[in-house]
């Protein structure tokens, strides 16, 4: 009978503690009932045929499922918004380290595999802190769901749902998480001085000139507004006329803000002797001139967009 | 359609019937191993690491009522239908008759119609 009591001790330690006496002694009585039916019929009992009922029974962990069955750390109902919430500060976090081990990189005298080093440690540093921040936090929220979640689908009314539509009139959650991480990190990068202790500071320098540092500054509003429009997103999930009308309002202004950027003169704050034999301080001027044109199609495109549905919608 | 493909059909089918197959004879006490003996005499095969939590969980429900018995030189955990349980299976049996019927009728239909 040593096999039975390693079995059951081995399905016990995969139960909580509260249940495992009682499951233990039950499952003990069904198995030594079941052992002696067998005894009866083959008059007597060989090791083996112990090993081969316990077999059949099922691995421990297994019954101990059966049992009692796992619970998942985050619900099902936040599993969705979970995962885009990870990805979107993962994302954040990883460009934000490129951007600073980048500029470390160039101010220093270190090499390729240091700068690779430094991009993968912060990274790491960061990304587990977020990583755990986050699952904390939504296992938190899943505690009460199965209860929240049952009444909410009880009190749904059909009348509620939003017109069928056209099928672009549905907002993926992935554009209105790709939209929320550029906004949080255009406020990040803007605002840096905020986050950075007085020895980072010290040593840290922003790519471009005060002036252009300072109309990023008054764009910030709009950086605000777009998170709150993408939020009001993630509660609707469907473009309205409204709704299309504020995102054209918000992209123009995009728009207008990376132009005006894009024309200040000096645009980058460049040290040359950083740069000497690299690339002459004209053309660094050119690229970023031409990468914020380019930057400025997208909202421009989305503006374009959006009035095209909009009339469709008329 | 591969056997796996069936094997999962299958279970699914027959996991509702076999809480209806175990509170219809919990009529009468009985312990886990003579529960399942009774299953298997009706034309009911379940295997032991199905029908131990299922009979926790119904219990745990409140739809059994459960006292531990000597007996035999060993202690066993006899369970019975509550009163809830009773009213529950009477509902049950009644939907399941009606199901019955309506799936005998649909088969039968599907039946003649591939022939």
């Amino acid at each position: 009978m040593e096999l039975v009591k390693r079995y059951i001790a081995a399905v016990q330690r995969e139960l909580p503690e509260v249940k495992r006496d009682e499951i233990g002694r039950e499952l003990n009585a069904n198995i030594m009932d079941q052992l002696d039916m067998l005894s009866e019929q083959q008059g007597g009992l060989a090791d083996t045929d112990i090993a081969a009922v316990l077999k059949q029974m099922g691995h421990p962990r297994e019954v101990a499922q059966q049992f009692v069955p796992p619970q998942p750390l985050i619900s099902l109902h936040y599993m969705p918004v979970y995962r885009y919430t990870l990805f979107m500060v993962l994302g954040i976090l990883f460009v934000l380290q490129i951007v600073g081990s980048t500029s470390a990189w160039l101010a220093g005298d270190f090499g390729l595999l240091l700068y690779l080093k430094s991009v993968a440690s912060g990274f790491l540093k960061d990304g587990c802190f977020a990583f755990t921040a986050i699952t904390i936090t939504f296992a938190l929220m899943s505690v009460d769901t199965a209860k929240a979640t049952t009444s909410q689908n009880d009190n749904w009314q059909p009348q509620q749902l939003p017109d069928a539509g056209h099928s672009w009139q549905h907002i993926s959650l992935q554009d209105i998480f790709t939209d929320l991480a550029t906004y949080v990190f255009l406020l990040i990068v803007i605002w840096y001085p905020l986050w950075l202790s007085p020895e980072q500071l010290a040593n840290s320098s922003f790519l471009f000139t005060d002036n252009a540092h300072q109309l990023l500054k008054w764009a910030s509003p709009l950086a605000l507004l777009g998170i709150a429009s993408s939020l009001w997103q993630l509660r609707k999930r469907f473009w309205s006329q409204t709704m299309l009308l504020g995102n054209i309002v918000l992209n123009g202004a995009f728009v207008a803000v990376i132009l005006m950027l894009a024309a200040s003169d000096p645009l980058l704050k460049l040290e040359p002797e950083v740069w000497q034999g690299v690339l002459q301080l004209e053309q660094l001027e050119r690229v970023a001139v031409t990468g914020l044109v380019i930057t400025a199609m997208f909202p421009l495109w989305e503006v374009v967009r959006d009035i095209l549905r909009l009339r469709k919608l008329a | 359609m591969t056997t796996a493909q069936l094997d999962k059909m299958r279970l699914e089918l027959r996991r509702g019937v076999l809480v209806l197959a175990v509170l219809a004879s919990l009529k009468q006490p009985h312990y886990g191993y003579s529960l399942r003996k009774q299953l298997q005499d009706g034309g009911i095969d379940i295997d032991e690491g199905t029908l131990y939590p299922l009979i926790r969980r119904l219990a745990e429900q409140g739809l059994l009522d459960s006292e531990w018995q000597q007996g035999e030189g060993r202690e066993r955990r006899y369970y019975q239908l509550s009163e809830l349980g009773t009213q529950l299976l009477s509902q049950l049996t009644d939907e399941w008759q009606q199901l019955n019927n309506s799936l005998s009728n649909l088969l039968g239909t599907a039946s003649q119609e591939t022939k």
